[in-house]
This record gives structure tokens, C-alpha cells and sequence, in this order.
């Protein structure tokens, strides 16, 4: 760390885990390539679906309705008020239409009654058993109460219209501050919530709590007050809801197969999570259960969560015949997941020279009326962007998160990053303004370095939890290509005196799957042409996870990808798989593909021994060949193919096998630039380009990488100046169309760059960390810089709008 | 009530109430291309080509269409043969999870037929009815640009076609 000497040597953080966090990795042999070596890698090859895609031949769940000639369709009944009990509810009517076959109730037979979480994580999750298929306490509007399986959609909506549900209303909170006060109305009795987190108190409605520090914070702020040359920076960060505004609408069928096992067919980012749930729900064996994931219209941490598969697996049991459930667009609006609003207090100590000697944080959110993902999302807002600045010798981090009778939080592309960063990475910037710094200055007086300690990350157990060393970290050159990128100290200001431009920039870390929580496996066999087929359970979402998969396949055993067929996700054919989430498909399946492959090539080396009589350990893989190198003989992996099968001495399948789980979990990095003009006068702004330069790794396949920052810049950048639901007093959802939301279209958005910065992260296959998160991050925060140095208005509230920020230039 | 429907240049008879979305009675006969996303007509994933002009089928009734030729993705190109602009989507990694791609290239096509040339500001204009959540335009913009320079240009009265004027100046 190039810091600078203060006359007081504070106590460094000490670095004595070397030897538990080595910073020389034992990587393979060949999992770092230079360029002429690679085969297959960061080459941008033609994703995977993507003719499918454009002539419309993809099939996402709903394409299969027609392969069930019995299939009903579902329409769900949801409650009306934000809190309250269902004292009666009269189906009656609804029963007697023509075309009805099964309505359900919290009553009914095939409904289970048990506690559970939507959450979509690893057994045992770290989310309350909190709710219930269908509820008689409902806690927000939009929790389901009822639900009717009909020949058609019109039918199950007109039944469900005639449904007729008495409550007894009770008092809704909507403001996590007032739920957390004692006479507030209490939404969860903690008597019927089971597998409670740390820190919970149901009384005051609060989830879960923790908090932890490094060093000693107060004693920072102590000497701050005998330095003059030390500065006490505050502020105060708040972010709204967000909609991940998933393209297709959660669907999912259900139905008996011929054998009897429960088949549900679904739009899920966690095939193996669901099948678990479901069993456990529908006290199922798991092996009767079998969960296959079509082409999805995409997740973004939406469709980690169970959403609509439970009403769909006691509809179809109750009417025993295939049902399918998708949800509409408005109810995507109120009873889906979502990011979760926050507050967050920083307060920082930085020294006249720039030195951060001690970073503050206190985030309070709100989990809405259930808590699946409430303490892991929350604490990750802080052990995201802490670990930017892993040198600052004494942290704390404390956070609560709360219920309040608004829509469910859940887990969404960045979780919990993106609140974290703005508050980080905005009050980076008033410390920068505060000693008259320039910010990129400042930040790189502080920031991680290849060969740092980051206990960061691991701070909620006061950093003995999760301690990583930094192996790649390629943020010097990210900060230095983003700023050529948008012309930093170039810009023309504009000609009229009102108007004024400038650039901000905010920096991003993210991680590459959970650490010490994760498992992928993936299982390869060869074909007698020579082909592959490659089962793995990674779950592509869109992003191009099946490409990247087969890519790193095709670079071990030097075949093109398109030799290597890929399976999608099906818990009756691929291995098992935690999913697609946390960033976890390239970083932790990748490297049990790359196994996997590595197996299959001993195999084929086998085989081709045999063929060649020389000894397998000489035998070289090359171009569809296996050839030996003193010899000069060859044969080509289709004859390897069909000997393997019918050859006349011995036979055998060339198959390989691996899993990879891993306690290393790589931050990528990343430079945000935000080019922003904003008239004095009115507020307000244009927004002329934003530039995400990353630090991913090896880019598997570049194109598809960037594709990934520049749909998740659009996301961040809309965060920033959209989104943002609105209720009314009673908790009612006022947002309930994509035109209300204001998502930015092609007419609106911004021009984006992204930039791939290659470095080498030697735990990770052929170099790879995770790149889906980390651009979600750190748009609001660098527009916010940008507009406090355009106009001197600093905004801490998102959305960002003209209006805030007239007013704080009248300020 | 029974309709006999133009869909990609065949007769179809297909049997619906006249106020029935146009998209649904084409997913319910096998014509999956269009996608729902919204059912109101905020999306655009279900934009198809009614007389060669880029429509929303949810907004459409199906009694509205009887007299119309309807174009969905499956009127262009195959997996092996792609029609131009399928081509450009591809080679520019226009799309991530897809399920809005159908719907924009529709648009696009019908955006080529009335300006084969357009410039990016006519480009986001015209696209901003069909909304994408995963590649955040930029590469749908290229591909569009791209796709305007793979399309053959017809010949127009007393003029000569791009590819004659390449023989030509060889």
C-alpha cells in the first residue's frame, strides 16, 4: 500500500494470515494462456440460442402449453389490503361456472400449511420460514389468498372475480422507522416464524440485525477531534424500491408425468433449489420431483425466488390434470421481489494527505411483508464496497433490516451492491470535496491493490469471517481506459452560462459466487463423431452461460464449440447446481466444466494410446486430433469416437466428471464514468455517456461480457433517474405498467460504452471472475459526483430528479 | 366464430371470439414467435407486421385482421437460411435472454421497408415502442445500423441496385 506517513503511525491492518491466504495459487498447468495458446477463449463465438432466438423458435415455458392437450390455466386471487386477517372467503360461485376444475383455498386439501421461504438458496437457507402457500394473514397487497385452475385464462379470471373475501383490517406500516417502534402494528408473530435469523425482534418487526467492526472506530473519531488535519465526514444515502422488470413473466406448468413423478416445467434461475423446495413443501420424495428450466426471458434474481411454482403444484394436484400459472404484468409490479429500498448513514475520517482512517456505515431496510434474502442482502450493502478501500485501518458496518407491509424484497442483480456503493462511493466524494481533493486522486490513495488482505468482506464477524487476499485487480487501468474513454479533462463546457458539464466517476467491487457456498458440477460424453455432449446444471438466464460453458469445454479438448452440445438445465439430466446467481456460473461451474473437460481428455488419450501404441501421457489433443508428437501419428477424435463404442478389442464411453466448490470467491472490479450536463436554472440534466470499464477477469467470450455491462449499466442507470414504485397511504401500488416505471427505451437511454480490462485470476478457470453484478453498481453514484461538480448539488436520495436538484442549488 | 386469417403467407382457419387478442389466437395455433409481455401494449414483444406495418398483435382484436396479411418472425428467415436482418442480430450479440428479440426485428424489419437507410437518433426513434431489459440497446442499435447495409437493395425505376453498381465499377 503507497500510503502516505503520518507523524502517528496508525496500526496497519496485520497481514499475519499468509499462510492461511497465500498469495501464490497452485493453478493447473495450462489455466493461464497467453493469446497465440488459447483455442477457444476470448473469442466472441456465436452465442449458443442465438438462431433459435431470432427466428423465434427459442421455447420459454409458455411455448409448451401446446404439448398438453388437458393443460388448465390459473389465475391467482391476492389480497386487497396491505394488512389484515381473511375472516371468510366464498367460493361458491366461482365453483359453479363451467370450466372451473379446481379452486384452492388455505383450506384445501392440496395446499400445504407449512412455514417456508421463496428465497431460492442453499439448505438451510438464511431467510425466515415465514410464509405460506396461501394466507389467511395477508401482510401486504398482492399476498395470495386463492387460486382457480380453468379451461382458459378468461375462465379462471372471471371465477376468480366471483371469489368473495371478508377481512378484518388491521393497521399497515409502511416506513421501516416507524415499524421499528414498539406501539407500531407487529406483522410477524415470531411463534410462527421458523428458522429465525440473528438480531430478530418480531415486536418491533425487525428481521434481523448484526453489526461488526475492524480496529476501533470511536477512537478515530476521538483523535479526529485533537487533529486538525484529520476531517469528520457525514452524510446520508437514501434508495427506493426497484422492479427487475423481467421480460417474461414468471410461468410455470405443472403436471404428472407418465410415471406418476411430479414434472414441473418453469422459469427459474434455480432448478435444484425448486425440486428441494417443492419435495419439502409437497412432502414429496425428491426423486419423484423433477424441475426442467426452458430458454427464460430472462432473472436478474427474480426468478431465484419460488414464486408461482408452489400454487401451481396444488392446483394441478387438486385438479389432477397439467396447470399452467403465469403470472400478468401488473401483479409483476406489486406481488413479485424486488430490490429493496435502504437507508444508509455513513460517516467517515480522512486526513489532510488523503489517508482514510476510518469508514462508518449504518444501513437500515426494508424487507416489505417477508424476508427471504433480508440479512444477506442487506449485509452484502456493506461488505460489497467496503472491501474497495481494504487498507482503512478501522471499519464498522451495522445494519438492520425491517418489515413493513409494503411488496416483498428479494433478491435482484447486484444484491445489495448498488445501495451500498451509492452511499460508499458518494461519500468517498464528499470526503474528496472536503479536504479538495480530486476524487480519483483520493480514491487511489486508498484503494485495493493486487497482493492486499481484504477482511472487508468479512467484517460483519469483525473481519474473522470471509478473508480474502486480492490475486488480480486490475482497477489502476480500469480508471485509466474509462477516463480516456469519456474524455476525462477534455470536456467542452457548453455555451450557455446556465448549463454546465462535468464527469463523475465511482468505483465498483462485486464477488464471484458465495464463498464457501457454492457447488457446480458438470458431466461430459463423447459421441462417435467426435462431438461432446456437456451436461452441467449452470443455469443460462439469458447472458450466454451455455456459450461460455461450451467455450471453456472446446478450449480444453481443442474442438470448436459448436462440436460441443449443451444441455440445458433439466434436475433429471444435468449434475446439480446451486443456479444462476451471486456471479457464481462462469467462476464456480466454469471451473467444473474445465475439470470435467480435462477428465474427458485423459479419457480420449486412453483410447487413442490403444490406437497409436505409444504411451498416453506423450499423446498431445490438437485441432479434432490426438496426436503424438514423436511419431508424428495421428487419429482424429472421430475415430477415437467410434473405437471407443465398437472397437474390436476393448470398449469403453469416454465420459468425464467433476465438481468444483470453493471457498475463494474473486472480486471483479470496475470504473463507472458518468459525462452529465445540468442547467442551473431548472435542474435539469442530460446524461451524454456513461463508460463501465471492468475488471472481469478473462473475458470467457468478450462480446457476450459486454453485453453484460452494458444491460446491466442500463439497469444501474435507471435505478438512478427512474424507477422507484409508488404506493398510496394504505399501501396500495400506484406502479403497476412498464410506462408508469419510466423504463428507459432505445428514444432515452444514455450512449453506453463498456470496456473489458484483462487481468488473470489464478483460482479461477483459464483466468475468470464474475462480470454479470458488478455494472449494476455505480451509475447513481457517479452521476450524483457528476452533478455536485457540474452545480454543487450534491443528491443522497434516489431517484435523481430536476426537482431535487433545483432545490438543493436554491440551497 | 371461425376466421380465416392471412399468417406468413398462408390461409389459416382458426377459431376465436372477434374481440380476442390477435396474439393470443397466434400463440393458441402454434404461432409462438410473438411473446407476451404485457397483454396492454407497453412492451412491443408481440410487434408483427400487419399489412407491412409493425403492430402490436395484443392490441389487435382478431376480427380487425381478417382482411390483412399477417407477418410474424416465422415469415423471415430459417436457422440455416436467416433473413438479413436475423443475420445482423446475431453477429452483433443483439440479444441475451430473447424474449423481446421476435418483436424488435419485426419493428426493424418494418423500419428497413420504410427507411432503408436510417441514422442512430432514426433508429432509436423508430425502436423505442419495444422495450429490452438485458443488452441495454447499444448492440441492438449496431445491429440495426448493420442490418440496413446486409439488406439488398431493390432497384428502383430508371436507377440501378448497389451490387449492379459494384459489377459495374469493376
Amino acid at each position: 500500500m503507497s500510503k502516505p506517513q503520518t507523524d502517528e503511525p496508525e496500526p496497519e491492518i496485520e497481514d499475519t494470515e499468509s499462510e492461511d491466504h497465500p498469495y501464490e495459487w497452485p493453478e493447473a498447468a495450462d489455466n493461464r494462456k497467453s493469446i497465440s495458446e488459447r483455442f477457444s477463449i476470448t473469442e466472441s463465438a456465436e452465442k449458443d440460442d442465438a438462431r433459435r432466438i431470432v427466428t423465434g423458435e427459442a421455447k420459454y415455458t409458455g411455448d409448451y402449453a401446446k404439448h398438453f392437450p388437458n393443460l388448465l390455466h390459473a389465475k391467482i386471487l391476492r389480497s386487497e389490503i396491505a394488512h389484515g386477517y381473511v375472516t371468510d372467503i366464498d367460493t361458491s360461485a366461482a365453483e359453479e361456472m363451467d370450466g372451473v376444475h379446481a379452486i384452492i383455498t388455505p383450506e384445501s386439501e392440496t395446499v400445504p400449511d407449512k412455514r417456508y421461504t421463496s428465497a431460492g438458496q442453499s439448505y438451510m437457507e438464511p431467510s425466515p420460514y415465514d410464509m405460506q402457500v396461501l394466507r389467511e394473514k395477508v401482510r401486504y397487497v398482492g399476498d395470495p389468498i386463492a387460486a382457480v385452475a380453468a379451461v382458459d385464462e378468461r375462465t379462471a379470471i372471471e371465477a376468480v372475480r366471483k371469489i368473495s373475501v371478508e377481512y378484518e383490517e388491521l393497521e399497515p406500516v409502511l416506513d421501516p422507522e416507524e415499524a421499528k417502534d414498539p406501539s407500531a402494528p407487529q406483522i410477524h408473530d415470531p411463534a410462527e416464524v421458523e428458522n429465525k435469523l440473528p438480531g430478530n425482534d418480531y415486536e418491533r418487526n425487525i428481521e434481523s440485525h448484526a453489526s461488526g467492526e475492524i480496529g476501533d472506530v470511536e477512537r478515530a473519531y476521538e483523535k479526529a477531534r485533537e487533529r486538525e488535519d484529520w476531517t469528520v465526514v457525514t452524510s446520508e444515502w437514501t434508495m427506493p424500491y426497484q422492479s427487475h422488470l423481467v421480460p417474461e413473466p414468471h410461468t410455470t406448468i405443472s403436471r404428472r408425468d407418465e410415471k406418476d413423478r411430479l414434472h414441473v416445467i418453469t422459469s427459474t434461475q434455480v432448478p435444484y433449489h425448486t425440486r428441494r423446495q417443492v419435495a419439502q413443501l409437497f412432502d414429496i420424495p425428491i426423486r419423484d420431483v423433477r424441475v426442467s428450466k426452458p430458454r427464460i426471458g430472462a432473472g436478474f434474481g427474480a426468478k431465484q425466488s419460488m414464486l408461482v411454482e408452489p400454487i401451481a403444484v396444488a392446483l394441478s394436484e387438486a385438479a389432477e390434470r397439467p396447470v399452467q400459472v403465469t403470472t400478468t404484468r401488473r401483479e409483476q409490479f406489486f406481488a413479485g421481489r424486488f430490490r429493496r429500498p435502504m437507508q444508509i448513514e455513513m460517516k467517515g475520517v480522512v486526513t489532510d494527505d488523503g489517508e482514510f482512517k476510518a469508514l462508518d456505515m449504518n444501513a437500515l431496510s426494508n424487507s416489505g411483508a417477508y424476508g427471504p434474502h433480508g440479512m444477506t442482502v442487506t449485509g452484502c450493502a456493506g461488505t460489497k464496497p467496503l472491501p474497495l478501500y481494504p487498507g482503512t485501518p478501522n471499519m464498522r458496518f451495522e445494519f438492520e433490516a425491517v418489515h413493513t407491509n409494503l411488496p416483498v424484497a428479494g433478491a435482484m442483480r447486484g444484491y445489495g451492491a448498488p445501495q451500498g456503493h451509492l452511499a460508499v462511493e458518494g461519500h468517498v466524494d464528499e470526503m474528496a470535496a472536503a479536504i479538495d481533493m480530486d476524487p480519483i486522486e483520493l480514491r487511489r490513495k486508498n484503494m485495493v491493490q493486487e497482493g492486499d488482505l481484504d477482511v472487508a468482506s468479512g467484517i460483519t464477524s469483525d473481519g474473522e469471517g470471509h478473508v480474502r487476499r486480492i490475486r488480480s485487480c486490475g482497477l489502476e487501468e480500469a480508471i485509466e481506459r474509462g477516463k480516456e474513454a469519456i474524455g476525462w479533462g477534455e470536456i467542452e463546457q457548453p455555451e450557455a452560462d446556465h448549463l454546465h458539464r462535468d464527469i463523475g466517476i465511482a468505483l465498483a467491487a462485486q464477488g464471484s459466487g458465495v464463498a464457501g457456498d457454492e457447488l457446480g458440477a458438470a458431466h461430459i460424453k463423447m459421441n462417435e463423431d467426435g462431438s461432446f455432449i456437456l451436461q452441467t446444471g449452470a443455469v443460462d438466464t439469458g447472458p450466454g452461460a451455455d456459450t461460455a460453458m461450451s467455450q471453456i469445454t472446446s478450449e480444453v479438448l481443442e474442438v470448436p464449440p459448436e462440436d460441443v452440445v449443451v444441455q440445458p438445465s433439466d434436475t433429471d439430466i444435468s449434475p446439480f447446481d446451486y443456479g444462476a446467481y451471486a456471479s457464481s456460473t462462469t467462476y464456480v461451474t466454469g471451473h467444473a466444466v474445465k475439470k470435467a473437460a480435462a477428465d474427458t481428455a485423459e479419457a480420449i488419450r486412453g483410447v487413442a494410446s490403444n490406437m497409436l501404441d505409444a504411451p498416453a501421457a506423450r499423446l498431445e489433443l490438437s485441432n479434432g486430433t490426438v496426436v503424438d508428437p514423436d511419431s508424428g501419428d495421428s487419429v482424429t477424435f472421430e475415430e477415437v469416437g467410434y473405437e471407443s463404442i465398437y472397437g474390436d478389442d476393448s470398449r469403453e464411453q469416454i465420459m468425464g466428471q467433476a465438481s468444483h466448490s470453493t471457498d475463494q470467491s474473486p472480486p471483479p472490479y470496475g470504473a463507472q464514468f458518468a459525462d452529465v450536463t445540468v442547467n442551473e436554472k431548472t435542474g435539469e440534466f442530460t446524461v451524454n455517456k456513461l463508460v463501465f470499464a471492468v475488471d472481469c477477469g478473462t473475458a470467457i467470450n468478450p462480446s457476450l461480457a459486454e453485453g453484460q455491462v452494458e444491460g446491466a449499466m442500463h439497469m444501474s442507470y435507471e435505478y438512478a433517474v427512474r424507477g422507484s414504485m409508488q404506493f398510496t397511504e394504505d399501501g396500495r401500488p400506484k406502479t403497476t405498467n412498464f410506462r408508469q416505471y419510466g423504463m428507459p427505451t432505445t428514444a432515452d437511454q444514455p450512449p453506453l460504452e463498456s470496456i473489458l480490462v484483462e487481468t488473470h485470476e489464478p483460482t479461477g478457470p483459464f483466468g475468470a471472475k464474475s462480470v454479470a453484478e458488478i455494472p449494476t453498481n455505480v451509475v447513481p453514484p457517479a452521476m450524483s459526483n457528476a452533478i455536485y461538480g457540474a452545480v454543487g448539488a450534491r443528491i443522497r436520495d434516489l431517484p435523481i430528479t430536476a426537482e431535487k436538484i433545483a432545490a438543493e442549488i436554491d440551497n | 366464430m371461425q376466421y380465416t386469417l392471412q399468417i406468413n403467407d398462408e390461409a389459416v382457419t382458426v377459431r376465436a371470439d372477434g374481440e380476442e387478442p390477435l396474439l393470443d389466437v397466434l400463440r393458441e395455433n402454434g404461432y409462438t414467435g410473438p411473446k407476451r409481455g404485457c397483454r396492454s401494449g407497453s412492451c412491443g414483444f408481440c410487434t408483427i407486421l400487419i399489412d407491412g406495418e409493425p403492430e402490436k398483435a395484443c392490441l389487435r382484436p382478431v376480427e380487425s385482421v381478417e382482411e390483412s396479411e399477417i407477418e410474424t418472425i416465422g415469415a423471415l428467415g430459417t436457422q440455416e437460411e436467416l433473413h438479413p436482418v436475423q443475420e445482423a442480430f446475431v453477429d452483433n450479440s443483439a440479444l441475451q435472454c430473447g424474449f423481446c428479440i421476435p418483436g424488435m426485428i419485426m419493428r426493424t424489419t418494418g423500419l428497413l421497408k420504410e427507411n432503408p437507410n436510417p441514422d442512430r437518433p432514426e433508429i432509436r426513434e423508430a425502436l423505442s415502442d419495444n422495450l429490452c431489459r438485458c443488452t441495454g440497446y447499444e448492440k441492438i442499435i449496431d445491429a440495426v445500423e448493420d442490418a440496413a447495409e446486409r439488406m439488398p437493395v431493390e432497384a428502383t425505376d430508371g436507377g440501378i441496385s448497389e451490387s449492379e453498381a459494384e459489377v459495374e465499377s469493376l
